[in-house]
């Protein structure tokens, strides 16, 4: 949520925003890198999952993935909600 | 909503390319920070492997329960966090 501001708070509004894009950009990256990359899902009752990931909604409520395995066998799609995850990870090569 | 949600994109700004451990619904991770989603609250942490491998982990806002910093990075490190994500031959055009 975004709480409005007189215009004596104009100047922090703006460094607010900046950093808020600034933050966010490198945030969907971080998603855009994901993509079609195994990821581990750590969720709440000691549950962990693998899965590829394919994307999420804006809002980060979400993740859609592929290949879930789960104890009962692969989900070929699936959606996670997040509020059930505690963590996610995965891994990419560094050497650009 | 927790404290860590709570917080000013400004303060999460403050966090980002510092080593810090998090905790999260009992369990520690460590790790530098590359962002903080000003949506999630979700705070992405990058451990560089050998072999030119990176790990990523990211703590879901909602589960962050402590972030403590551990350690300042220098601007090499602000650089290689930078420079991970981005497509190869991208520009930053605005400072």
């Amino acid at each position: 949520t975004i709480s409005a501001s007189g215009p004596v708070d104009c100047v922090d509004l703006r460094s607010e925003q900046r950093a808020r894009s600034f933050l966010r950009e490198r945030y969907l990256r971080s998603l855009i890198a994901m993509v079609k990359r195994d990821a581990k899902f750590t969720m709440y009752e000691k549950v962990k999952v693998d899965a590829v990931f394919a994307g999420s909604d804006i809002d980060i409520l979400n993740f859609q993935v592929e290949d879930l395995e789960t104890p009962l066998g692969v989900q070929k799609e699936a959606l996670i909600r997040c509020p059930d995850v505690i963590s996610y990870s995965f891994e990419i090569d560094s050497s650009l | 909503m927790n404290e860590w949600c709570r917080k000013k994109p400004l303060e999460w700004q403050g966090y980002v390319n510092k080593e810090v451990k998090v905790t999260a619904a009992e369990q520690e991770y460590q790790g530098w920070v590359f962002t903080v989603d000003p949506v999630s609250a979700n705070i992405v942490l990058v451990n560089f492997k050998d072999g030119g491998k990176a790990s990523i982990v990211a703590v879901m806002g909602h589960a962050v329960e402590a972030v403590d910093v551990l350690r300042e990075g220098d601007s090499s490190m602000a650089d290689q966090l930078t420079s991970l994500f981005m497509p190869a031959g991208a520009q930053s055009y605005s400072r």
